[in-house]
């Protein structure tokens, strides 16, 4: 923000997977130390070094393949919006609180603001844009949009990519699993009860 | 909270001036119980030929809205979502103090960073910064990644000076002036019948303090655009609730003919009352794309947006009240402070709603070091109605006296806009009122429940909305309007009335808006949208059809003014079958279309809204944490256009309002002058496990909907936080004087209550 805010939120982000590597790296180094006696900081075995300029990074995105150009503190969300054009997801407040950036990825749920797109290369990630065959929106989709469970609409991908989510783990959820299942997403123009209502009424979803 | 006598008032200080692209300052009313307005403007002649229809085929119905399937498959763009080729990042550097004077700004190392091909300086050296967040500097640089590089390498050199960021601060004897002029603006005094009277006539007197605090509007597309030019023309895609109003504003900014400016919103994610202009940002984006000849996007980050882009002003009053022992209102005498950050004054509407027969209010707008507020969701009117519901509770207990009785017993005479004593009976049985315990629980355990009730009003009304509608001889019907949809529905509700009128159904209408090529409208505030757009699509498309009967009359060998359009065919009234399908019609306009132009003319549309609401809370006096577990809305909406959509406002209204009441606080430190949780983790909003039960009851009397459409995008958000505060009340048996109703103000409330021995 101001030359002289440092941002320790996105610094500590930032260095996520130099962080990771390190401790890894330590964990290595103690443990071989102590079993093998190797010199303290000689350089384990590992993967590559990438960055902190731009290096390929292939995304397997709505069963499409995307290639990349990108430096490797780009989030998934930054990497599929700015270098991909697929916007469907949104950038809401870029910390892991608003959920509206939400994709799946393996199957899981995930912040993509809070996700690095180097992270996820190999694995499926699915966003709204994928949703739908065609015309033929998801039954999610279509409950959300036959309940009015939108309003602006901003909040609406991330919401209907946790309901997914939701919906695929438990087809029949309870209230209270609904409830912490979309917990993790916030609405602003206040459409958490018609949202409630879409999700309860689908009845079933594709199996993925 | 108290206010101190201000030593020197005189001479009358200015505001400081707005800053380019500022939107423009909001007033508020602030006269004491005034009630809304009625419509009084005689019927025009277009509005009594296309007066709405007796029996609607749409107008009422339950319609899904037009851009559902664009918004749930991430189709619909959004200007964060606008990339454009070789498109550039924006970022702004601001200021991470309070107050202070900008003492030197040295760009040279952002302009030497990777990537970066734009740098300007919005501020000069020795300018003060007034508030945290106050935009100092910009860059523009290829990816979002180095833009914020860039920005951080800009280095800015403050002189920190003293700062005040409460009423308290800015009002101390001896506080720093920070504002040119004094730090508050005493306001006129407003006097209506005689105190001394009032108070002779009271059998009970009560004295207290009340106050609500700030929240931020909280955007979920936060404010931004992405500029663009082409020569000397600017095209902006804009976050906004005013595309015509933006057009205006990147003009006046920028200082070029407006000739030259287009502003287009197709999607928008939420305003609230903040996003009617360019702002700072906006020209800030423009400069940087004339700067790098390339588009730019510059979104705020959600840290700026919580800073710098509006919020709800904080409330307060000191008051006396009294009251007959019959349980009549006499009098009310109130001396008020509002503190819309730096440099914005902060009125709202107080003693509110009830006949308060004599009163007297002192309002003093308090200018403190934080970001200024904005018009948000009914502007003034939930401060208003809090620090007014909460004592109507208190003075009902004094002549023991059920609250809905008691409001009954002091609102004004039943009208069209006043329907506030029909909606308190209807509404309380519907409720469950009956079933309300006097204050306070006295089951065991530590989990109380409470009931609680408010009432609340809004103006709204139609304003100057134009259209134009072209008839194509391929039986097309295009209607343009330059109104935006900000998720009330208005792209909906366009094509709805269009379709409506031509007997058409929806699928063959051509609704076109969120463009400043497209007639004028107004902004989205203030409800007035539903109310402005409306008519005028009505009026514009009946001179529509009206040139095409002209044209069919002749082969049909009848007079056009004994045709109507209907069912899909143009036809003789009252015979269905003397005419012409649509398509068949439309054939005989030939090659020059029909091409009309209309605009929103009185006797369509009315303001004045009121509604009720009833709230049924848990409160676990163990940990001090609030349930809302249920609460009925009873709005009034006049004509209802879309039911579906109508709704779902309320339900955003409520939840709006219950998120205000117990989560949402901006959280200032008193040290520093900065915000504490200038972000959505620390600053709390409502969540799926903390939404009620909601009932919404649109008024749909004969009565309401003969007063035409009347927009509700604000109204509901009124009461629910004073109707939750109530309850509490109810519950636990202590006052709570104080918004927001957060744990440890409960715990407080009584732990003081039992020092206080009513516990």
């Amino acid at each position: 923000m101001a030359p002289n805010d440092e941002h320790p939120d996105k610094s500590e982000r930032g260095s996520a997977v130099s962080r990771r590597a390190f401790l890894k790296t330590a964990g290595v180094s103690s443990l071989a130390a102590s079993v093998v006696g190797v010199e303290v900081g000689a350089q384990p075995a590992g993967p590559p070094m990438v960055g902190p300029g731009e290096t390929a990074v292939h995304l397997m995105v709505n069963g499409k393949r995307v290639d990349l150009q990108i430096e490797p503190r780009v989030t998934l969300l930054n990497a599929l919006r700015n270098h991909a054009d697929i916007t469907g997801n949104k950038r809401g407040c870029d910390r892991g609180a608003c959920g509206a950036c939400t994709m799946i990825v393996d199957g899981r749920a995930v912040y993509s603001c809070s996700t690095l797109a180097i992270e996820v290369q190999g694995k499926q990630v699915r966003t709204v844009d994928g949703l739908a065959v065609g015309n033929k929106l998801h039954p999610v989709q279509q409950a959300f949009y036959d309940h009015d469970a939108l309003m602006c609409g901003f909040c609406t991908p991330g919401f209907i990519m946790a309901s997914v989510a939701l919906l695929e783990k438990h087809p029949t959820p309870t209230p209270t699993q609904l409830r912490k299942g979309l917990d993790g997403n916030i609405c602003r123009c206040g459409t958490f009860k018609r949202i409630r209502e879409a999700v309860a009424s689908v009845k079933g979803v594709p199996h993925v | 909270m108290s206010n101190p006598r201000i030593p020197d008032p005189a001479p009358a200080p200015q505001p400081p001036p707005a800053r380019p692209g500022d939107p423009p300052p909001t007033t508020f009313p602030t006269a004491g119980s005034a009630q809304p307005p009625v419509d009084t403007q005689p019927i025009s002649a277009d509005a009594k030929k296309w007066a709405w229809p007796e029996k609607p085929t749409l107008l009422g119905t339950r319609v899904k809205r037009v851009d559902g399937p664009n918004k749930v498959t991430g189709r619909a763009k959004y200007t964060f979502d606008i990339n454009r080729p070789g498109m550039l990042f924006g970022k702004i550097a601001r200021s991470p103090y309070a107050h202070a004077r900008i003492a030197a700004i040295d760009l040279s190392q952002a302009e030497k960073a990777p990537g970066v091909k734009a740098v300007l300086a919005w501020k000069e050296v020795g300018a003060e910064v007034m508030f945290q967040g106050d935009p100092v500097a910009a860059v523009a640089a290829d990816t979002d990644e180095r833009a914020v590089d860039a920005m951080r390498l800009i280095r800015v050199r403050y002189e920190q000076l003293p700062h005040v960021i409460s009423d308290a601060q800015a009002t101390a004897p001896g506080a720093p002036v920070v504002f040119k002029g004094g730090n508050t603006t005493p306001g006129s005094t407003e006097e209506t019948g005689s105190l001394s009277d009032g108070f002779k006539q009271a059998a009970h007197t009560i004295e207290a303090n009340y106050s609500t605090h700030v929240i931020t509007h909280c955007c979920m597309e936060s404010h931004g655009s992405v500029c663009e030019w082409d020569g000397d023309k600017l095209t902006a895609w804009i976050s906004t609730q005013a595309v015509h109003g933006s057009k205006q504003g990147f003009a006046q900014g920028l200082k070029i003919p407006e000739a030259n400016v287009r502003t287009i919103t197709e999607y928008m994610g939420g305003g609230f009352g903040s996003k009617v202009g360019p702002d700072a940002q906006g020209l800030i984006c423009a400069q940087l794309a004339k700067l790098a000849k390339a588009p730019v996007k510059l979104m705020l980050d959600r840290k700026e947006e919580q800073l710098d882009s509006g919020n709800r002003p904080g409330a307060s009053v000191r008051v006396k009240a009294g009251v007959t022992a019959e349980g009549k209102l006499t009098a009310w005498e109130g001396t008020s402070l509002g503190s819309g950050g730096a440099g914005a004054a902060a009125g709202f509407p107080l003693p509110y709603l009830y006949d308060f027969p004599n009163r007297k209010r002192t309002h003093t707008d308090v200018y403190i070091n934080a970001g200024r507020q904005r018009a948000m969701r009914a502007p003034g009117h939930p401060q208003g109605c809090f620090l007014t519901e909460i004592m109507m509770d208190e003075l009902a207990d004094i002549v023991k006296m059920d609250p809905v009785a008691f409001r009954i017993n002091n609102v004004p005479a039943v009208a069209a806009n006043t329907m506030w004593a029909e909606y308190f009976t209807s509404g309380a049985k519907t409720f469950g009122w009956d079933k309300r315990h006097p204050t306070g629980d006295k089951t065991p355990g530590p989990i109380k429940t409470g009931m609680g009730v408010s009432a609340h009003r809004w103006g709204g009304g139609g304003r100057g909305a134009q259209v134009h509608c072209d008839i194509t001889s391929d039986g097309g019907l295009v209607v343009k309007c330059g109104t935006q949809d900000i998720g009330t529905g208005t792209r909906t509700i366009v094509t709805m009335v269009a379709a409506e009128t031509a007997g058409l159904p929806m699928s063959a209408i051509k609704a076109e808006i969120g463009d400043s090529r497209l007639p004028f409208a107004g902004a989205s505030g203030g409800s007035t949208t539903c109310a402005g757009v409306s008519p005028a699509v009505r009026i514009t498309v009946g001179k529509a059809l009206d040139a095409l009967f002209e044209r069919v009359a002749p082969q049909l060998g009848v007079k056009a003014d004994t045709l109507v359009a209907s069912g899909g065919r143009v036809h003789v009234k009252g015979s269905p079958a003397k005419g012409f399908t649509w398509k068949e019609a439309c054939k005989l306009v030939g090659t020059e279309p029909i091409s009309v132009d209309g605009k929103w003319e009185p006797g369509l549309s009315a303001a004045g809204t009121c509604g009720v609401q009833f709230a049924e809370v848990e409160v676990d006096i163990e940990t001090g944490i609030v349930r809302v577990k249920r609460v009925l809305a009873i709005q009034d909406c006049g004509l209802i256009v879309d039911r579906l959509t109508a709704e779902s406002q309320v339900h955003g209204g409520v939840i709006s309002s219950l998120s205000f009441a117990l989560f949402e606080d901006r959280i200032l430190d008193r040290n520093t002058g900065q915000m504490v949780n200038p972000n959505m983790e620390m600053y709390l909003l409502a969540g799926m496990s903390d939404i009620p039960q909601i009932d919404a009851v649109l008024v749909d009397s004969p009565e309401q909907r003969a007063r035409g459409v009347i927009g509700i995008g604000e109204p509901p958000t009124v009461s629910t936080s004073a109707a939750i505060a109530n309850a509490v009340r109810n519950a636990i048996g202590v006052p709570l004087r104080s918004l927001p109703l957060h744990p440890h103000k409960i715990l407080a409330a009584m732990a003081q209550g039992k020092a206080a021995g009513t516990l």
